[in-house]
């Protein structure tokens, strides 16, 4: 908790960016992400947002749940359309015809938005520079169109296009790490949150911001819906994510890892799973082989924080 | 069956096995079926990871020889047009289906028909044209599936199936039939290996001017011939009709209501419905205008299709125009009152 610059809620940002009164399911914990990203932001924020959940949910005609100028754009081009809000706010202010300000220019997706069809449009905007943040809500799937598999989707989850049953196990690839591909692009800053953890987003996404050049955060976004569990209990699954460390929480400054928590106890794969609609079927057999999968995973983070310090 | 249901299982029941598809609404009841069929069947079912790696999975399908579709909705469909015009130019089989939504932009996902002139008037770049059905019923759209597969083998082109929401939605009894026996010829195009015989190559980049015009000519004929060959359309009490409505797919479900509730208080009052929308059929409705006093095109979009007619009709008779765009769905009441008036007015 010590590098941590705000953490009590007291001190928590009071006014609200992203407010109240959106059409979210129950108990959806992409929207409190972007609830507690928008805190961490400020009102000096310009954000362009892809078709998904959260753009759906938040701007259904004439109603909106943004308090920052809002820009909504196709599918796959979210980091295209920041990188040239970017550029044209930059020969704006060297021309004098507005003010020259700190500006946050933020790009955000869902993971279909992200790591599927507009991986092109963000490979460019990271490898040009922009100076913007890009956020992605992962859910582990396309849950705004009916839950189906994207390539974020972890191995042998369910979903409505890669059904679980005799003939398949269900999601038959591995998710796909968009936090590595990122740092493999040598951005100043990429980092892992959870919305079960807010001041640790909050602390990453103002981070960020400050960081001149371009900056990934990858949000784990708990679907209650697509992930089919109880509407209450999304924050205890993102806990309960972090904990077993399928989703560990790290940063990476110009390349250095840092892991930001490390949990006190590693619980199991099985107190995850479990309990979760889209694992139901997965034998233990299964389960066993992707704990280890997590573990290999989870030592590799582990070594490349410790070898910094 | 539901619609969405029917037009998978005309897919796999025409051959087709392999189908590439991406999420978008209102069409993703298609790739979930086909998510689950083609286990049953040994087919291949992928979800690309964007509209335009889809459509050319199916274009890569197309050219090893399979049978392939795939479907999307408006925005998607945008996307895809690149691919379009590329199985068009490399003279490729494959299914494109297209439930079209509100639009421009992300619009909304209630049936519209909006799609007409992306649809027919080839969308993609180039001189191409390309098949365009638009079922009204769910049996139709199950027969139109199964038989899109053959034109696409037969004349060697993509084709599309315009459809919107309310197709996909709606459940009808329909009776699944196999697939009645059509030659096909054999695919002497298909790249599977150059054994002891010389390569194939499929490609569109001509830089040749005179041979590009060679090529462009030789599409140009074959789109003649299905200009001759393909057209469809069906035609209710338009025998001694004074008011003729045209419309296509879910419109033509309404105005088909509204042609009713017309007859029924003595209004001499038909339907014509393109089946195909390319080929349009021209033939029918320079027929009709023999006969008729007035046409009156409805579509759910603000007046594309208008357009094709006034070329078939060339002003011999007056076309007029009611449109309802943005995805609303006017009741039959609605279309029956814009007859009367149009009855009242032009004194029919």
């Amino acid at each position: 908790m010590d590098k941590f610059s705000v953490f009590s809620s007291r001190l928590v940002e009071k006014s609200e960016n992203f407010t109240s009164g959106h059409r979210a399911c129950q108990g959806c914990a992409e929207a409190l992400a972007v609830r507690h990203v928008m805190k961490a932001l400020g009102r000096d924020t310009i954000v362009a947002m892809s078709t998904g959940c959260m753009e759906i949910i938040s701007s259904p005609l004439p109603l909106t749940s943004w308090r920052v100028p809002w820009i909504h754009n196709a599918f796959e081009n979210s980091a295209a359309v920041i990188s040239g809000c970017e550029s044209g706010m930059k020969a704006m202010m060297r021309k004098g015809k507005i003010p020259a300000k700190k500006i946050n220019f933020v790009a955000m997706g869902g993971d279909g938005a992200t790591a599927d069809i507009g991986m092109g449009a963000l490979s460019g905007a990271l490898e040009r520079g922009h100076n913007m943040v890009y956020i992605c809500y992962d859910n582990e799937a396309y849950m705004n169109t009916g839950i189906q598999r994207s390539s974020s989707t972890p191995y042998g989850a369910s979903t409505t296009t890669s059904p679980a049953g005799k003939a398949s196990i269900g999601q038959r690839t591995q998710k796909k790490n968009m936090a590595q591909i990122a740092v493999a692009h040598n951005i100043p800053y990429v980092a892992t949150a959870c919305s079960s953890f807010p001041f640790d987003l909050m602390e990453k996404v103002k981070r960020a911001a400050e960081t001149p050049g371009a900056a990934y955060v990858h949000v784990l976004s708990v679907c209650p819906t697509g992930w089919r569990i109880p509407t209450q209990d999304a924050i205890k699954y993102g806990r309960l994510a972090v904990d077993s460390c399928v989703f560990p929480l790290y940063e990476v400054i110009e390349g250095k890892y840092r892991l930001t928590y490390k949990p006190y106890k590693k619980i199991p794969l099985t107190e995850y799973l479990k309990g979760q609609g889209r694992f139901r079927h997965l034998t233990d057999k299964e389960i066993q082989l992707i704990q280890q999968k997590v573990d290999k995973d989870y030592e590799r983070i582990l070594r490349l924080s410790e070898e910094e310090e | 069956m539901k619609g969405t249901d029917a037009l998978g299982e005309a897919a796999i029941r025409a051959g087709c096995r392999c189908y590439f598809g991406y999420p978008i609404t209102p069409q993703n009841e298609v790739p979930e079926y086909m998510s689950r069929r083609m286990q049953e069947v040994g087919g291949v079912f992928l979800q690309g990871e964007s509209e335009i790696a889809s459509i050319n999975m199916v274009l890569g399908a197309a050219a090893s020889g399979m049978r392939a579709m795939t479907s999307s909705s408006s925005p998607g469909i945008s996307l895809k047009q690149e691919g379009l015009s590329f199985l068009a130019a490399l003279e490729l089989p494959a299914v494109i289906v297209n439930i079209n939504r509100g639009g421009p932009g992300l619009g909304n996902i209630a049936p519209s028909q909006g799609d007409y002139y992306q649809a027919t008037r080839g969308g993609g770049h180039g001189d191409y044209r390309m098949p365009v059905y638009a079922p009204a019923y769910v049996q139709e759209l199950y027969d139109i599936t199964m038989k899109s597969f053959d034109v696409a083998d037969l004349y060697r082109t993509p084709v599309m199936i315009l459809g919107d929401g309310m197709m996909g939605q709606i459940v009808e009894p329909i009776y699944l039939h196999e697939r009645p026996d059509v030659e096909i010829p054999p695919k002497d195009y298909i790249l599977d290996g150059a054994e002891n015989r010389p390569s194939r190559i499929i490609k569109s980049l001509i830089l040749d001017p005179v041979e590009m015009e060679e090529h462009n000519w030789k599409l140009k004929r074959k789109y003649d011939l299905m200009a001759h060959e393909l057209p469809e359309w069906e035609e209710f009490m338009t025998n001694d009709a004074k008011l003729t409505i045209i419309a296509y797919g879910t419109a033509a479900r309404i105005a088909k209501g509204a042609v009713k509730r017309a007859r029924s208080e003595g209004l001499k009052v038909g339907l014509l419905r393109p089946i195909t929308l390319w080929p349009f059929p021209e033939e029918a409705i320079r027929n009709l205008a023999k006969k008729t006093k007035l046409f009156l095109v409805f579509e759910m979009s603000t007046g594309q299709m208008i357009d094709d007619v006034r070329l078939a009709v060339e002003g011999k008779v007056p076309c007029e125009f009611y449109g309802r765009p943005g995805g609303v769905v006017p009741i039959p009441q609605e279309i029956a009152r814009i007859i009367e008036r149009y009855w009242l007015q032009k004194e029919l």
